[in-house]
């Protein structure tokens, strides 16, 4: 059997994050993933990593502003420490080898960004998520490690109240197989794709937060579910908040800017949540376009200049260029929101622990909560590293003096039965259907805005797909590179993780940064200044709440 | 974006090594709008037809890399070709697996040859432990040295230039393009100590295999231009250590010859390539050449206004940027 002292699951920015903390502290680690390092959805970010470095600016702005972004939903001990982290991250990442854009000083360059008071987010054009992988990977690929390429996460094992290892579907051998160790690190990204318009890749289907959960780990604040205000019509191509920080303008169909009803003081630059609500309120008030792919408003770059759009927004020339077909320097670019991000995941502290001993999670699959219920372009890329690092520090930790790990061949068989009853059927439902149907339910029952009669819906439509899943039938009988079984596997997870999202909201009745119930629009700081545990039982989740951490910033009205 | 579909026949590429004696096409026709990418076709063939299709894919916006396959006898990133030209072009949509790397299973390759080409360029910074970072701050870079990359860390290394490309073809040995541009982002990184023991290295270790066709350029999602930074790499290495090896001297030979006459002259070249025993060796194929094309052996004339190619010199020489 293999085995480790620290398995790390995801290697994307906060996966290869942990890896390296794990052998620095001279651990044996594994890192699995169902992609190459080199292209995991990190590389999608686009627009920068914040850090309070610039003269003008501070720590406790940077602070600040992220408690003010979370609409005070935030834990702001975490917050704190996460952003003092944040200087000597970006210059460790340099170090590696980032190749960051520069000032005219030979300085790192910054832009201003959504919900930030001073232009705090360091980037690498618009492409800051990829220069980041590129040179952790440089960084870590000097590294003595094991890397277990295209393996999908099915399960962690967990007995007597701690962790065994990990079960996971090796794609090319077309096998499941067990890595046996004591500190399991889960970095393993959103599960974006539970929305049929998201920016997210396809692979971000929320293995490891699934797995998390049904190895007993709580899920936190699941119903913080970020829309990015400015997708690509149709593809739901990220458009970066870095074109609206470089003075991109939106306009509604009667070539109104119209933010300074939702906004008036900083207007393009509010945060996301603030933005993505003003343009669905634009096009339901039937101020905005409509088109065969839906409703939509203008992004415009134009007045910009041909020079600074191609250099500082190279590759959102190319998005719009190459899949809308619309050349930013000239035309503006058709927007409208999309699920992009989930503040909600696998609950941690600030070292990366959840409540299973030798279970560690970091990146967008877990939850400290410093995004509270809306996070600020700019700090997940952050988030990734500085977490990343102590959930690896933490691992390596824990696998030194733990217990060691009583992995057995039959977790194994007992964990696959279910996966190849799957496989013996020769009736049932189709995955690809179902994930659909899931997609669309989430999208119109628990979108943007919500209320009770359509989350009572949306809680039956996706229980109703979870019984169907239990006939889920995989056609493909061949082993090698079977994505039939994969589809299962991810819908599966997804499926899970619906749940937990809509009955959360569901239960929340109050409008706090993402979560907007039209049935209860303000804030409830009385009732609901908390977050939300889910813990799986075989009724469904079982909801309870516990404190936010609170330091020095006293909650007041949320007005950009 | 117009609404209206048109009818779209892929011809996909079927094989399985385990069990097929060899590969098949198999023909799926599917309605779709013109500007509908050949990744959502195919996304929608496993959906909808044929839930047995292989490929790799993730995030449909040219940024992972994942999805470089051939189309239509080109590599490409399916995610971003659209069938309406292809259709146009073509009558159909000919969907083949990259090149250069052994088939898995359908469109799945075998990606342990560009991993490794990749991994031999010893892809992270090197330092000089006298010379550490600077403790606390990022190294400054002026924009001028953040220009010396040029487009190299767009590079999402999805390896259609490796797929693409006749030199890895014909030669395991080697890098490939892909590689050697990343090689090329090291050694312009002001941060790396270990510029001229690449470029020494590297001279003797594939370098000079490149047969300058830019088909790598031709085919990068990217505008990586790695056919540029090869040119790049071998003027960087002729810089450093002089005309050592057989392409190097090649390469020196003929500017020499193209200055001096402003024609070649085949023997001469030839001698100052492989030296003399090279050229010794060489004189039952000289002599096979001279058979067909007996005017090799004459020596050339000057062609008219050969001065001026001295002044196009002149000018090439000229340290500055040439795209």
């Amino acid at each position: 059997m293999l085995r480790h002292d620290v398995v790390v699951v995801g290697a994307g920015l906060a996966g290869q994050r942990a890896a390296l903390a794990a052998i620095e502290a001279g651990r044996d680690v594994a890192v699995v993933s169902k992609l190459h390092p080199l292209r995991s959805h990190s590389g999608a970010a686009q627009g920068g990593i914040n850090a309070a470095v610039g003269a003008e600016d501070s720590v406790d702005t940077h602070i600040y502003d992220t408690v003010k972004g979370s609409d005070y939903l935030g834990d702001q001990d975490a917050i704190e420490f996460f952003c003092r982290e944040a200087g000597p991250t970006v210059v460790e990442m340099e170090h590696f080898g980032t190749i960051f854009s520069r000032a005219p000083d030979g300085s790192l360059a910054r832009r201003p960004f959504g919900g930030g008071r001073f232009p705090r987010t360091i980037y690498a054009a618009d492409r800051t998520g990829l220069a980041l992988l590129q040179g952790l990977w440089e960084r870590l690929g000097s590294e003595k490690f094991t890397l277990y390429q295209e393996w999908d996460l099915t399960n962690v094992v967990a007995r007597e109240g701690r962790v065994h290892g990990i079960i996971a579907f090796d794609r090319i051998k077309g096998e499941f197989a067990q890595i046996a160790s004591s500190a399991v690190v889960l970095a393993t990204g959103p599960a974006g794709r539970i929305y049929s318009h998201s920016t997210n890749a396809h692979s971000c289907t929320g293995d490891g937060i699934a797995a998390a959960y049904d190895a007993g780990a709580v899920l936190k604040d699941m119903e913080f579910v970020q829309f990015h205000p400015t997708a690509l019509l149709e593809s739901s191509i990220l458009i970066t908040e870095g074109a609206r920080g470089e003075g991109g303008l939106l306009k509604n169909a009667s070539g109104e800017r119209f933010m300074f009803r939702y906004a008036p003081n900083v207007q393009e630059l509010a945060s996301r949540d603030v933005v993505s609500r003003a343009i669905v309120t634009e096009v339901n008030e039937g101020r905005g376009f409509n088109g065969p792919y839906g409703p939509y408003v203008h992004l415009e770059l134009m007045h910009l200049g041909k020079e600074k759009v191609e250099s500082r927004l190279q590759e959102i020339c190319d998005y719009s260029r190459r899949f809308a077909g619309i050349d930013p320097v000239t035309q503006p670019i058709p927007v409208y929101p999309a699920q992009h991000y989930m503040m909600g995941g696998i609950g941690t502290n600030s070292r990366g622990e959840t409540n299973l001993p030798g279970l560690f999670a970091a990146g967008e699959a877990a939850c400290v909560s410093i995004h509270g219920a809306n996070r600020l372009g700019g700090n997940s890329l952050l988030e990734t590293l500085v977490f990343g690092k102590q959930s690896g520090i933490a691992a390596a930790a824990h696998a030194a003096t733990a217990p060691a790990p009583e992995m057995r061949p039959t977790d194994l068989d007992e964990a696959t039965a279910p996966y190849r009853r799957w496989s013996s059927r020769t009736d049932g439902e189709d995955p690809s259907t179902l994930r659909t149907e899931m997609q669309r339910t989430m999208e119109r029952y628990a979108g943007i805005y919500r209320n009770e009669a359509d989350l009572m819906e949306g809680i039956r439509r996706v229980r109703a797909l979870q019984a169907r899943f239990e006939r889920v039938r995989v056609v493909d009988q061949s082993r090698v590179y079977n994505l039939n079984l994969t589809d299962a596997l991810e819908t599966g997870h997804m499926l899970e993780l619906a749940e937990t999202i809509v009955v959360g909201a569901y239960a929340r009745t109050e409008s706090r940064g993402a979560h907007s119930r039209t049935d209860f629009p303000k804030r409830d700081d009385a009732r609901w200044m908390k977050h939300t545990v889910a813990r799986r039982t075989p009724e469904g989740p079982n909801l309870s709440y516990t404190p936010v951490g609170f330091t020095r910033w006293e909650p007041t009205e949320r007005v950009y | 974006m117009a609404n209206d579909t048109i009818s779209v026949p892929l011809d996909v590429y079927r094989f399985d090594p385990l069990h097929d004696a060899q590969p098949r096409y198999q023909r799926y026709t599917l309605d779709l709008a013109p500007h509908t990418p050949v990744l959502t076709a195919l996304l929608k063939i496993r959906a909808e037809v044929d839930p047995t299709l292989r490929l790799r894919y993730s995030c449909r916006s040219a940024i992972c890399g994942s999805c470089s396959m051939q189309i239509n006898s080109k590599s490409r990133l399916a995610c971003e070709t659209h069938v309406g030209p292809e259709v146009e072009l073509h009558g159909r949509v000919v969907v083949e697996p990259m090149r250069n790397q052994p088939v898995v299973r359908d469109l799945v390759v075998d990606q342990a040859p560009f991993w490794k080409q990749y991994d031999r360029m010893e892809p992270h910074l090197k330092l000089d432990p006298a010379k550490p970072m600077p403790e606390g701050r990022p190294n400054p870079m002026t924009e001028a040295q953040v220009e010396r990359f040029h487009d190299t860390p767009r590079c999402i290394a999805c390896a259609a230039c490796f797929s693409a490309c006749p030199a890895v073809e014909a030669d395991p040995e080697f890098p490939g393009p892909m590689a050697l541009a990343k090689l090329y982002r090291f050694v312009v990184d002001p941060r790396d100590n270990g510029t001229q023991d690449r470029l020494v290295r590297i001279q003797t270790e594939g370098l000079w295999l490149c047969l300058r066709c830019h088909l790598c350029t031709d085919s990068c999602p990217k505008n990586v231009r790695p056919a540029e930074r090869i040119r790049d790499l071998k003027e960087m290495a002729i810089r450093v250590q002089g005309a050592t090896e057989r392409g190097s001297r090649h390469a020196v030979g003929f500017k020499d010859n193209i200055r001096s006459t402003g024609t070649l002259n085949e023997l001469k070249l030839a001698r100052q390539t492989s030296g003399f025993a090279g050229f010794v060796g060489q004189l039952g194929q000289g002599i096979r050449i001279w058979r067909k094309k007996p005017e090799i052996t004459k020596r050339p004339h000057p062609v008219q206004g050969a001065e001026e190619l001295e002044k196009i010199y002149e000018a090439l020489d000229k340290p500055g940027d040439r795209r």
